[in-house]
């Protein structure tokens, strides 16, 4: 019990903070945080990217625009951009495809409990160690791994199937740690698409791939997007799925970035590189999200 | 005794004002409903008496005790929400009895309390179980129960039936009423539905954009009101407007009579004339001449309801409506001359 | 049609689940070059238990995880209420501002990180990671707690302060109850993210001074045993075991309040 006590027993009127305050501490903590491991980071490495060199010792800081134009000075850039590229649209396009597929069978094929559980079941992975599950396809796809093992099994002198340090084994890691986000993206968007919609088409004659084509996809298109988008972004900065599973052909865009940090000691290049890749992102971001809201808004 | 009394009170947000000026008091364990359309400021003026909002200017009194400056909690009020907001992760009786915890009530006069006014509310014995496990009406019920077991200063409920279907409504506008006066609190009732404030109130308050128009009994309001706003809000009217001639108002040809006081001759003012007041017979047929107004008019249209039939009429370029009784199964047919007669009692002048 | 997509949802679920069988089974295997056939062992999880280095890098990776959770659900929690229970001007952009350690590519994040501590000497090890795992964790637990608030109606708060509830008071007995389910499911999914970071830990790690994921990292680069198999296995279903944690509280339909 609150020791002052007002009318009936009700606790008395205190002095209470100004909301603007309330608001502020509550907000504090958190922000302060993110500006200090986020935002001052980025700016930081914006800054950095106009430098000449790393300001390791005591190198003069030079200023400079040169990194920006590594696209243009070392041709060999674009050939990696493309293989990024190539990596991160063959990677959305399959999981769009199986994704969707996935979803579908999920809101159209069960219901209930069972649906709940393979919802949870495909969902797991996803929040499991993206490394340990990428190290786990080097088990089955190199060289007298487990595909060969299985192949063999039924016919014992199959050559070799193994695939490992190929760019479909990257895409494959890629594909298998992404996969999941378009089926719950899918998923979300199908399940408010009403029963009678899909009726009404079938009453009007529609068959099985015109319901498909014609209302599915169109309705579930928010959806697939956002997947894609929340595939796309993580995929073509990846870097520790090329090097693994792609060995010495895995050389993308990511794995250039991680070695001016890691081994080139070339701060600024590196963080023009990012900075170059985060333009891409952004402009994915704005591109779709202009396609999203008018969905959203029909 | 006074249980409310809302002084000078004004609110705007931003731009917009809200209320304007209300003065207002509600009687000590009266029922009043505050009726007005949708985004009249009824649940702004419902919840700065709560102290939920605070008001611009004005001040609020409760049970005697200026609160203007009292936070929320340490008003004893009672409020029934819309949505019942019953608390769902404790029982019916925890429910209940949140408030009596408050105020230092708790244990065995703490339960004592709290099955009684579930047995006023009907709902005996239901203490352990959840909100969940309850239908709509008997939420409604517990929410009630809740409201009053503190013994507040005032009940306040916002809309609290407009989530239950028709019939359910019904039965617990008899239960509130039944409750309110068993229990003798001072009760503020916001409804948009002009049939339920009727049949609840003691006293009907209406609101228009911010304002009360009028206050009063129901049938006080009903049968004089004192703005076209309420006459049209509550009910249905025609309305008649003139000018002043010798102690009478001339509309479309007609002296209009009426036992309301008027304004000199030659001001311009609006007679309000309830629809069921008009007598209506054929133009050939012969009066009684009991009744002091007389208009002619012509049938345009008649909608036929069964039990009753309305009238829509033209006389000049004036346009009327008549209840009538279908008490002998032919109406009048359309394009017929006619003649309407009313009491000069029930020419209402009101203001625009 | 029916039978058909229940094949194909298998299919999927195969996929999803051979590698990871695969290579928990491997850990499992007495041969070091993954030989077969398969010969049951688990001399490789005993081998393990002597393995200093990866048992000090689990340890870190578990204390690092229950700060993260600790720091991220507190701070998130209370941003979260200000976000979905307040309103004022800018409030629109403080949410978005809670994008980018999603929306931005890791690696990016990461190096920026790496860049700035350097730079300010704030330097690398342990507490860098603990600040750049706990800046990626707040905004999920400001989304996972603000998701909870938003089902949770404002009316139960006024209805205790008509009866007499202080805002803390109501705040104690009525919000938070009915959003512990929310603020449970927060910090179980923070915990899951600092575990499983790997590319921000890898690159703010010094020798000596890393997580599981950045040391089964450079094992899987400078060559391995099923050792990596075992401790990989025992990382995974850790990592399953809290995020079914985190579904038993904060899926919807469960606990938390909605009518
Ligand atoms: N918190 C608020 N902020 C801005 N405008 C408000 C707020 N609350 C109410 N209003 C406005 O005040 C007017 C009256 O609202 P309200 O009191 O809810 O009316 P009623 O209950 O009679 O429908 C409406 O126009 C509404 O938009
Ligand atoms: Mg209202």
């Amino acid at each position: 019990m609150p020791p002052e006590v007002g009318a009936a027993g009700l606790p008395a009127t205190r002095r209470r903070m100004p909301p603007w305050l309330a608001t502020a501490a509550l907000l504090l903590p958190s922000y302060a945080w993110l500006t200090l491991a986020v935002l001052l980071p980025l700016t930081a490495m914006f800054v950095f990217s106009f430098l000449h060199a790393t300001p390791l010792g005591n190198k003069p800081v030079v200023w400079t625009l040169e990194q920006y134009r590594a696209f243009h000075d070392q041709p060999y850039l674009l050939g990696v951009a493309w293989t990024s590229l190539a990596i991160g649209l063959w990677t959305t396009g399959i999981c769009a495809v199986v994704g969707f597929a996935a979803a579908l069978a999920l809101v159209r094929a069960t219901a209930g409990r069972t649906r709940e559980t393979l919802l949870i079941l495909v969902l797991l992975p996803f929040w499991t160690n993206g490394l340990v599950r990428v190290f786990s396809w080097t088990m089955v796809i190199r060289e007298g791994g487990f595909l060969d093992v299985f192949v063999r099994w039924f016919w014992p002198s199959a050559p070799s199937l193994g695939f490992l340090y190929t760019t479909p084994a990257i895409v494959l890691g890629l594909v298998h740690g992404y996969l999941p986000y378009m089926v719950l993206t899918c998923y979300i968007a199908l399940l408010s698409i009403d029963d009678a919609v899909i009726e009404a088409a079938q009453s009007l004659g529609a068959r099985w791939w015109t319901v498909l084509f014609k209302i599915l996809v169109p309705l579930a298109a928010p959806g697939l997007v956002t997947g894609a988008i929340l595939i796309f972004v993580p995929v073509i900065g990846a870097f520790m799925e090329p090097r693994i599973l792609g060995g010495r052909v895995g050389v993308t865009m990511g794995t250039v970035i991680e070695d001016q940090f890691t081994q080139a000691f070339n701060w600024p290049l590196g963080s023009a590189l990012a900075f170059t890749m985060l333009a891409v992102v952004l402009a994915v971001f704005a591109t779709f999200s202009g396609v999203l809201r008018r969905s959203a808004a029909t | 005794m006074s249980g409310v009394d809302v002084t000078g009170v004004a609110k705007s947000y931003g731009a917009t004002r809200v209320l304007t000026d209300i003065t207002q008091s509600f009687e000590s364990g009266t029922f009043t409903s505050l009726l007005g359309p949708s985004g009249s400021g009824k649940t702004t003026l419902l919840r700065i008496v709560a102290g939920f909002v605070a008001p611009d200017e004005g001040s609020v009194r409760i049970a005697g005790a200026d609160v203007t400056g009292v936070p929320v909690y340490a008003r004893n009020i009672g409020m029934v929400f819309q949505s019942y907001a019953l608390f769902p992760h404790m029982s019916v009786a925890a429910n209940v009895g949140f408030g009596l915890g408050r105020r230092g009530i708790r244990g065995k006069a703490a339960r004592a309390q709290v099955e009684e006014a579930l047995e006023m509310v009907r709902l005996p014995g239901f203490g352990a179980r959840h909100p969940k496990q309850l239908s709509g009406g008997q939420q409604q019920r517990v929410a009630l129960a809740r409201a009053i077991v503190i013994r507040p200063d005032v009940l306040l409920l916002d809309e609290p039936l407009s989530a239950l279907d028709r019939r359910l409504r019904q039965e617990m506008q008899v239960e509130l009423l039944r409750i309110q006066r068993e229990s003798g609190l001072t009760t503020i009732f916001v409804t948009h539905d002009q049939e339920e404030a009727l049949t609840l109130s003691d006293k009907v308050a209406i609101l228009d954009r911010g304002r009360i128009v009028q206050m009063g009994r129901p049938a006080e309001v009903y049968e004089r009101p004192r703005t076209k706003f309420a006459a049209e809000f509550l009910g249905d009217a025609n309305f008649l407007t003139g000018i002043v001639r010798a102690g009478r108002v001339e509309i479309a040809g007609a002296a209009i009579a009426t036992e309301d006081r008027l304004p000199p001759d030659g001001a311009t003012v609006t007679l309000a004339v309830r629809p069921e007041k008009i007598a209506i017979r054929p133009a050939d047929a012969a009066g009684s001449g009991a009744l002091e107004n007389s208009l002619p008019a012509t049938v345009a249209s008649v909608i036929y309801t069964g039990t009753a039939l309305t009238y829509m009429l033209r006389s000049g370029d004036l346009s009327l409506k008549v209840f009538a009784q279908n008490s002998d199964g032919s109406p009048l047919a359309e394009g017929s001359a006619v003649v309407l007669s009313w009491a000069a009692r029930h020419s209402v002048s009101v203001e625009g | 049609m029916t039978s058909l997509a229940r094949i194909f949802l298998g299919l999927v679920l195969v996929f999803l689940y051979l590698p990871i069988v695969v290579m928990a089974a491997m850990g499992f295997n007495a041969s070091p070059l993954y030989a077969l056939p398969f010969d049951f062992s688990t001399h490789w999880y005993e081998e393990l238990a002597g393995n200093g280095r990866l048992i000090e890098a689990g340890w870190n990776s578990i204390w690092l995880a229950v700060l993260t959770a600790v720091i991220a659900t507190a701070l998130g929690t209370l941003a979260a209420l200000a976000l979905w229970r307040r309103t004022f001007r800018g409030r629109a952009i403080l949410r978005i501002l809670l994008l980018p350690p999603i929306a931005i590519p890791w690696l990016i994040t990461g190096t920026a990180m790496l860049v700035f501590f350097f730079w300010t000497g704030i330097g690398r090890g342990l507490h860098a990671m603990l600040i750049g795992h706990v800046a990626l964790a707040i905004p999920y637990v400001v989304l996972v707690v603000g998701t909870g608030l938003q089902t949770l109606r404002a009316d139960l708060e006024e209805a205790a302060m008509s009866l007499g509830s202080t805002p803390i008071h109501a705040f104690f007995r009525v919000t938070l109850p009915l959003l512990m389910p929310s603020i449970v499911g927060a910090a179980l999914f923070a915990f899951a993210v600092s575990l499983d970071q790997f590319v921000i830990s890898y690159f703010l790690s010094v020798p000596g001074m890393t997580t599981l994921p950045v040391e089964i990292y450079s094992a899987i680069r400078k060559g391995f045993t099923p050792e990596i198999n075992a401790i990989s296995t025992i990382l995974l279903v850790a990592s399953m075991i809290v995020i079914l944690g985190f579904a038993r509280f904060a899926r919807p339909g469960g606990i938390g309040e909605r009518s």
